[in-house]
């Protein structure tokens, strides 16, 4: 149960879907609540109702949005997490597009990449895979609502806890040790793009018709019905023709209207753009 | 076929037209949950309850059922009529529905009419209903709930439990009976310790060392915890019970065992460290020595088990006998433990003397702490040594304990503000002198109040705040455009906290200047609740920004000048939602009877947050006139509004349940 007044509560929060797409409830309200109060007592607000009008209305609003996808969000990732999805993406979406490949990269999104742990660990299966050797190459966009999560992915210096699925021969082949972490080898960061993006901005740094799959796994969950619709239409416009789009297993798109068609492929649900969208 | 938004925009489009009803009820039966549940929300404001009852009573269809079910509860009081007649259904399984709303909407009047279907004669009515009066916390139903724990395993389990949760003094001696060999023995330990009645210690210190199984001994000792967490005077009888406790290896074990035990993943109720806490509690206050040096040594190294001190204080005497062998034990986190759980006496200072000269700084902190508690002036000379010399956990603890003394005691922090003195020092020095002014040190205070160092002219200012006079006025007053911002805000919340007329002039002066402070001045002058500020702030308000200008109508909501009502009045015309947000909290704030006018068409508004206020005022004004609005407004789409317009409800006096005709 909060400590904040319900009615305040709902303002800011009805206030961050608007412009996150975020919904909170049970133990993300929890956290919310547990990062908001320090940041009042910084700005010298007394109640959620100040900070919402700050918000609002203050001069500082832009930076203090800015400042709020660090609060609000909490993705906690590690390396090679649910990398099913990868043998799926080299083994089934590279050949049946391969044609399309000679003359351009494969190009891929990692959406809601939090600090770079699914994008790094893509592109490292990407090496392993034969690409380079195959003369294959590839582009991956990176992106997260929250810009310190993007600092980190591009620091790529990691801790034990992103390393949790890493045996020693993991962390020997693709990190370096150092002072404050585990750092990921250059050769796996090339090719990769992070960025921060919030996926609901009306003007989105993410191209059209250009991937040939996005992969956005459990990030939307957190989003509000509208926010989820959109999203997925972002994604659709964003997909080449004939392009796949990977969620997460608690994510779906069947029951949806949309520019996709669920298809089968090793036995997993993963989601093709219809051609004539 | 549509999409579930599409539904979702047709249904929300038909709410508002003369379809509604027919709409609802038809989106209640929707595939898609998103749909279904704005048809709740929409069904709980706009269809009757009896609608809704027909809806429960058609057993055909069960997403229907469950959909209107959630309806009427949703509903709250305004439902709690229709739901007593449906008590009276032939249908068992409606009756269930009946009673299991009832107890979810959780107004206490409509326990009475329950009364008749504890005996009934399908178990699973009677049972529902044994559970909705406990729920309900129906007092009346106590007799038959007694009679029920003596009858057959099903109703008996359902019987104690509602005899708990009501708090049913009376039940103790039953209860006590399962305890502890029936099937029924952990139900009533929880029942006891819901009910925590002081007579029910004594047996349960008997039983507790007897049981083994941990199934059981750990409710057994949590309700232990709680009975003596609110009995009156438990030191006698613990006192008693506490050699028969520690001469039992296998119960002191197992205390330990409890005390060690870490929180489980997912104990969300936070279970195990209530155990934990309640295992402490036993331990300290029977006095069960074996346990002391654990609990002192965690008590000097956890700074989240600051509530052991709290328990060695209520339970003192245990520890006092063993202090003296405490205070030698070889671990220094003992020794630092006894010195902030025991009570000293103003003889025994020589004693914590010798804790000052510890080889550990922990110990020697401690005693710095445990010198404060005893708010002797003649501890000062040893106590500024101590924030002279000492590390930084000394120093802290020394200033701390400074800062309990008389102003006369502290001539010695002399030396710790000189110019020379370490950062450290000259800012713990400050604080003390916050917390304690010494007007031989002002001119010195002031000085370092202009200091070029930021963090020692913070320091610096708020001991200023305390000096009395026009010059610590005038810094303050200068600080307000201090080079640093951190420094400025703090100037402002000085300057409030010092209050007076001075600082008000200056703030209503400071309302001219139009940079960045001004916003933080508006609320302080708000926070000072300055009427001498009320008219100024008003005549600012069409010359400022959007977010100084909610600044100023929260202020002056605060101030609450005479003419407040007209303003707020005035501010519910605004163009922007936020402004109107703001004057309906003013009048939810200070409306008074005779405004209930202006306050209740603001029921029907389409913003839900201006609805929330008004069913926050009406609770505040508490006036029986109110509650058919209440009962509308408990019935809103927006579960908030909702809430607190049954809150309010609870404010008002509770009326008899009218049955529909």
């Amino acid at each position: 149960m909060t400590g904040f007044d319900q009615a305040e509560l709902k303002l800011l929060t009805d206030l961050i879907q608007e412009r996150f797409g975020l919904m909170f409830n049970g133990i993300r309200m929890e956290i919310l609540e547990s990062r908001l109060r320090p940041r009042l007592r910084e700005l010298r607000l007394t109640t959620l109702r100040d900070y919402y009008h700050y918000l609002r209305f203050h001069p500082d609003r832009e930076a203090e949005f800015a400042r709020l996808p660090a609060m609000v969000t909490n993705n906690e990732t590690y390396f090679f997490r649910e990398t099913h999805q990868f043998d799926l993406l080299i083994h089934h979406v590279i050949p049946e597009r391969r044609a399309l490949l000679r003359d351009r990269p494969l190009r891929l999104l990692s959406a809601g990449c939090s600090s770079g742990e699914e994008p790094y660990s893509l592109s490292i299966a990407l090496h392993n895979a034969g690409l380079p050797l195959a003369g294959m190459s590839w582009e991956i966009d990176a992106c997260d609502l929250n810009p310190e999560r993007i600092a980190r992915a591009h620091e790529a210096l990691y801790a034990e806890s992103s390393l949790r699925a890493c045996d020693a021969e993991a962390r020997r082949r693709y990190f370096t040790q150092e002072a404050g972490g585990f750092r990921l080898k250059q050769k796996y960061r090339e090719k990769v793009r992070c960025f921060p993006s919030n996926l609901l901005a009306p003007n989105g740094a993410l191209g059209w018709a250009i991937y040939d799959a996005i992969l956005c796994r459990n990030l939307l969950i957190y989003f509000s019905e509208d926010a989820f619709a959109a999203a997925i239409g972002l994604f659709a416009r964003s997909l080449a023709p004939g392009g796949y789009l990977f969620l997460g297993h608690s994510e779906s798109l069947l029951d949806r209207k949309t520019s996709f068609a669920p298809a089968m492929l090793g036995g997993a649900v993963v989601y093709r753009k219809l051609e004539a969208a | 076929m549509s999409t579930p938004a599409e539904r979702l925009a047709a249904l929300d489009a038909a709410a508002r037209g003369p379809e509604r009803e027919g709409a609802i009820l038809l989106a209640l039966e929707d595939e898609a949950l998103t749909v279904r549940d704005r048809a709740i929300r929409l069904a709980a404001r706009y269809v009757e309850p009896a609608v809704l009852g027909a809806l429960v009573a058609d057993g055909e269809h069960a997403v229907r059922r469950n959909a209107g079910l959630s309806a009427l509860e949703r509903q709250g009081p305004y439902a709690v009529p229709h739901l007593t007649v449906m008590l009276g259904a032939s249908d068992p399984e409606l009756v269930m529905f009946a009673l299991q709303s009832l107890a979810r909407i959780g107004y206490p009047p409509a326990g009475r009419s329950i009364l008749p279907l504890l005996h009934h004669a399908d178990p699973n009515v009677a049972q529902s209903a044994i559970e909705a009066v406990g729920q309900l916390r129906t007092r009346e139903a106590v007799p038959a709930l007694l009679k029920l724990v003596e009858g057959e395993l099903w109703l008996q389990l359902a019987a104690i439990n509602a005899l708990g949760a009501i708090g049913a003094a009376e039940a103790v001696t039953p209860l006590l009976a399962l305890v502890p060999d029936s099937v029924l023995a952990e139900p009533a330990v929880q029942a006891l310790r819901t009910i925590a009645a002081p007579e029910s210690l004594e047996p349960l210190l008997r039983v507790l060392p007897a049981v083994r199984e941990r199934a059981l001994r750990d409710p057994l000792l949590l309700a232990v915890a709680v009975v003596i967490d609110f009995h009156p005077d438990p030191v006698p009888l613990l006192a008693r019970a506490g050699p028969e406790l520690a001469a039992s290896a296998e119960f002191v074990a197992y205390l330990a065992q409890a005390l060690a035990a870490l929180p489980a993943a997912g104990d969300m109720d936070g279970e195990g460290d209530s155990l934990q806490r309640a295992a402490a509690t036993l331990a300290v206050a029977a006095g069960i020595e074996a346990l002391e040096p654990d609990l002192l040594a965690r008590l000097a190294t956890d700074a989240d088990a600051i509530w052991l001190e709290g328990v060695f204080h209520r339970f003192p005497d245990a520890l006092a006998a063993h202090r003296p062998r405490l205070l030698g034990h070889p671990d220094p986190d003992v020794r630092g433990g006894v010195l902030r759980a025991a009570r000293f006496e103003e003889h025994e200072l020589p004693e914590l003397y010798e804790h000052l000269e510890d080889t550990h700084s922990r110990v020697r902190a401690a005693a710095c702490y445990a010198m404060g508690r005893l708010e002797l002036d003649s501890t000062a000379p040893l106590l500024v040594e101590r924030l002279r010399r000492g590390d930084r956990a000394e120093q802290a603890a020394a200033a701390q304990a400074l800062g309990r003394l008389s102003a006369d005691a502290l001539t010695d922090l002399e030396s710790c503000l000189r110019a020379d003195a370490d950062e450290t020092v000259l800012m713990l020095a400050l604080e003390v002198l916050s917390t304690c002014p010494v007007p031989a040190f002002e001119p010195r205070v002031l000085q370092l109040a202009e200091d070029r160092r930021p963090a020692v002219r913070r320091a610096g200012l708020r001991a200023a705040a305390r000096v009395t006079g026009a010059r610590a006025d005038v810094l303050l007053l200068r600080a307000l455009a201090d080079r640093d911002q951190a420094t400025q805000v703090d100037a402002l919340e000085l300057m409030v906290a010092r209050g007076g007329e001075k600082s008000v002039a200056v703030l209503v002066a400071m309302l001219g200047t139009s940079d960045s402070l001004r916003f933080h001045v508006i609320r302080a002058l708000g926070q000072c609740r300055a009427q001498a500020g009320a008219t100024r702030l008003r005549d600012l308000l069409p010359q400022c920004a959007p977010h100084e200008q909610l600044q100023i109508v929260a202020a002056l909501i605060r101030i609450a000048p005479p003419w407040i009502g007209t303003f707020l009045r005035e501010r519910l015309g605004d163009s922007e939602v936020e402004m109107r947000r703001m004057a309906a909290q003013g009048l939810a704030d200070l409306a008074e009877e005779h405004e209930l006018p202006v306050l209740l068409p603001l029921a029907e508004d389409a913003d839900w947050n201006i609805r929330n206020e008004v069913a926050r005022g009406l609770g505040r004004l508490a006036r029986p006139v109110t509650r058919q609005v209440l009962l509308a407004l408990a019935r809103d789409v927006e579960p908030v509004v909702a809430a607190t317009a049954r809150a309010a409800l609870e404010r008002l006096q509770p009326e008899a349940i009218r049955i529909p005709a």
